[in-house]
């Protein structure tokens, strides 16, 4: 399972960001949000968010000294007792989809299976996609 | 309070001219009296600029505050306003955008922005949470909105950047700040920028923006969300954007006013119809932060005019097409484009345009002074005209002080011609057949203007909110109905929400959203009575700044009927108008001079703004 963004229909409004870091943590901070919005351009805003496995070979898990990083039924998450925020699994991460904030790395963890960015996503720009990887 | 809520609880002052920043721990008790965006602007303004100050001056001083709802979830709240002594009207200067600059502001820390004096160099504000600094902005200038905020991004990072364009450099009086391609619009504060040196302000907050009730508030989200995707706006704001209704406009109401306020229809209006050019151009939508329903369009445009361009608003397809009897839509897109990298104000330019197109028709200026074939109709001169404004050359020059001014220096009868009320150039809605949106025209603090009031709706329809039955062809009875809106209205601003939620959200889901971000329970009567306030204090700057009763009137051109058109024959009389005021006056608890009664501001808490 995970998210597939499509930059096309994107319009940059941030809704995504903000009910991804009030779902997770209660409070809004895009930084700490496990999906990104880079609005690159008049015409160009492109979502960043990890997709578990579909574009990448689990580069972080790998990269990760501290066993933080962790896949439990085809969901990648970070382990908060055990992040340090060394920034390998940002370095290692072939798509730009974890970054490190105050010492702690934020991803996609897909809410659970119905993900806030999808639900609230009035564009269309994220869909869910079901098949296993 | 504060600190278990959406404000920040700072307020943060900067000095250009020393290059220091002061910071300000902010009370419940202002945060409850004046909320946030336009009601800590009012207050700041009446506490800080003398009424004498000359805007394009030292004394001025530019207010940034996002409103108390940005930042937290709340859908539409995305909205920051700017404040300051507007070089266009000489009053109060309020200008309202949906970029990210107030959100960073927030995460950083801060409430309120306050920025005086004038820095010693062309210059920018940089924001790093605890840290400001001014920098130097040499290299930027010249350089246009967009460029300048690429540039910043290069040199300081993620950072959210606010900037104005060469039109602000030279102080043209309607140039904007823009951010995101959002723009703070009207009365010219990127000219009061530019004239403090200031570039750009770039803000980079990292803190967590909490509220008081973060369950209640993903509840209430959630089903603000559905009210807003499941209306028919969704769909109508999503496909054509802001100008869904000129056909409308046009064909049914009569009041879309067309080459400078001759006419009510336009009818060479095919292509600048979003009905037109979205399927053609539109290649996707462009939403403000927070906004699921987005009226913005991004837009790519083949031909002598191509490029990858921002999408027109409604106001737009007026001011820089009908305005100026404009019918192509590439040229339109361009000159809008124009305006945005030039960073000046697309309502005002084209106002500006369509005036001198008046006047070389009727050979108040010639070819020569004109510098071009300035007939209504000539698409490219739209184009170049805009250019010539924003380099502030030759006729662009004049035309860039606004049509009051420019009339006075032109002279030979141009002011008959200047459509304007206290300096500032009117929107899309041809009052002559909307008579309430007249009175909201001169009752409105930053001069004509149709969102401090947002009456257009109520009057074309007939109905809203408390009212309905409304007449738009009557003069009577609109002085409550206008100052009722306003006060409405000032709520979405001080809350930081856009207006086009206002056939979604009323005061009610206001009274439990705000709830469920300070903690505070306010009820429908108390939003209002800030509301009240905030408009007081908006006309009590005025009123220091000089404001007489006399200011407030329609320009001529208002007492010539509409022509043709379902419209036909109606216009505002100096009867009609008076009453209207006057009607106002009254409804506001002011005397027949204009002037807020003792017993008014006693009633809002204001009388320490008030001088005898």
């Amino acid at each position: 399972m995970f998210v597939k963004a499509i930059p096309e229909k994107c319009s940059g409004c941030m809704t995504c960001e903000v009910v991804c870091s009030m779902y997770h943590w209660d409070v809004v901070n895009e930084s700490k949000s496990g999906i990104r919005v880079e609005r690159k351009s008049v015409t160009e805003d492109i979502p960043h968010l990890c997709t578990h496995g579909k574009d990448c070979n689990f580069e972080c898990i790998d990269a990760c000294k501290f066993d933080a990083m962790k896949k439990k039924d085809g969901r990648v998450y970070v382990d908060y007792d055990k992040c340090t925020g060394c920034r390998l699994c940002e370095k290692a991460c072939p798509i730009n989809a974890v970054w490190i904030f105050e010492k702690k790395a934020y991803k996609c963890d897909l809410c659970g299976g119905d993900p806030m960015c999808v639900k609230y996503c009035s564009q269309g720009a994220l869909e869910l996609v079901e098949e296993e990887i | 309070m504060i600190e278990n809520s959406c404000y920040a609880g700072k307020i943060l002052t900067v000095d250009l001219s020393k290059k220091e920043g002061k910071r300000q721990k902010m009370g419940d008790s202002f945060a409850l009296k004046y909320l946030g965006g336009d009601g800590f602007g009012a207050y700041f303004l009446n506490k800080l600029v003398p009424g004498d100050a000359d805007a394009l001056g030292k004394d001025n001083v530019l207010v940034m505050v996002p409103g108390t709802l940005v930042g937290t979830v709340v859908p539409t709240a995305g909205k920051t306003g700017f404040y300051a002594k507007s070089p266009l009207t000489g009053g109060w200067g309020e200008g309202v955008m949906g970029g990210r600059i107030g959100f960073a502001l927030k995460q950083a820390g801060y409430d309120a922005l306050i920025i005086t004096g004038i820095a010693e160099e062309p210059s920018y504000l940089l924001i790093d949470n605890d840290e400001v600094m001014v920098k130097s902005a040499s290299h930027l200038w010249g350089k246009s909105t967009r460029e300048t905020a690429e540039e910043i991004k290069k040199d300081e990072g993620d950072v959210i950047v606010a900037s104005i364009g060469p039109g602000g450099e030279r102080k043209v009086r309607y140039a904007v700040i823009d951010s995101d391609e959002r723009q703070a619009g009207r009365g010219g504060l990127g000219a009061v920028m530019g004239s403090k040196n200031l570039k750009a302000i770039a803000v980079r907050g990292s803190r967590d923006i909490k509220v008081a009730d973060p369950k209640k508030m993903m509840e209430l989200f959630d089903k603000w969300y559905h009210t807003m995707i499941e209306s028919p706006a969704f769909n109508d704001d999503g496909k054509y954007g802001t100008g869904e209704f000129l056909e409308w406009m046009n064909a049914e109401r009569g009041t879309f006013p067309t080459r400078n306020w001759r006419e009510g229809v336009f009818d060479e209006r095919k292509e600048i119809d979003p009905y037109y050019w979205a399927p053609r151009y539109t290649i996707k939508n462009k939403a403000c932060i927070q906004c699921a329903k987005p009226c913005g369009k991004a837009f790519v445009i083949k031909g002598k005019y191509g490029g990858e361009l921002d999408g027109i608003e409604y106001e737009t397809l007026f001011s820089l097409g009908s305005n100026c009897g404009n019918p192509s839509i590439e040229a339109l897109a361009k000159a809008n484009e124009l305006c945005d990298l030039y960073g000046i104000d697309t309502i005002s330019a084209g106002g500006a345009v369509g005036f001198a197109m008046d006047l070389y028709e009727n050979g108040i200026i010639d070819r020569r002074e004109a510098g071009m074939e300035l007939t209504f109709g000539n698409s490219d001169a739209v184009v170049e005209m805009v250019e010539k404004i924003g380099r502030r050359e030759e006729l662009g020059d004049v035309l860039a002080e606004g049509v009051k001014r420019a009339a006075e220096k032109i002279g030979k009868g141009a002011e008959k011609y200047a459509v304007h009320v206290r300096g500032m150039e009117p929107p899309a809605y041809d009052v002559r057949g909307i008579k309430g949106m007249g009175l909201a025209f001169m009752s409105s603090p930053r001069g004509a203007c149709h969102l401090r009031s947002g009456a257009y709706a109520l009057e074309l329809t007939g109905k809203f909110w408390k009212y309905e039955g409304v007449d738009r062809f009557s003069a009577e009875d609109k002085g409550q109905e206008i100052a009722d809106m306003e006060d409405f209205m000032a709520i979405y601003d001080a809350l930081g929400v856009c207006k086009f939620s206002r056939g979604m959200f009323l005061l009610d889901g206001f009274a439990e959203l705000l709830e469920a971000a300070i903690g505070k329970r306010m009820g429908e009567d108390e939003l209002l009575v800030v509301g009240e306030r905030i408009n007081n204090l908006k006309h009590i700057f005025n009123i220091k700044c000089g404001w007489t009763k006399e200011d407030s009137k329609l320009p001529p051109k208002m007492r010539i009927p509409i022509p043709e058109g379902v419209a036909k024959g109606s216009f505002i009389s100096e009867k009609e108008e008076k009453l209207m005021l006057n009607d106002y006056f009254e409804a506001r608890g002011w005397d027949k001079k204009g002037i807020p009664k003792e017993k008014k501001l006693k009633e809002l808490e204001l009388e320490e703004f008030m001088e005898s």
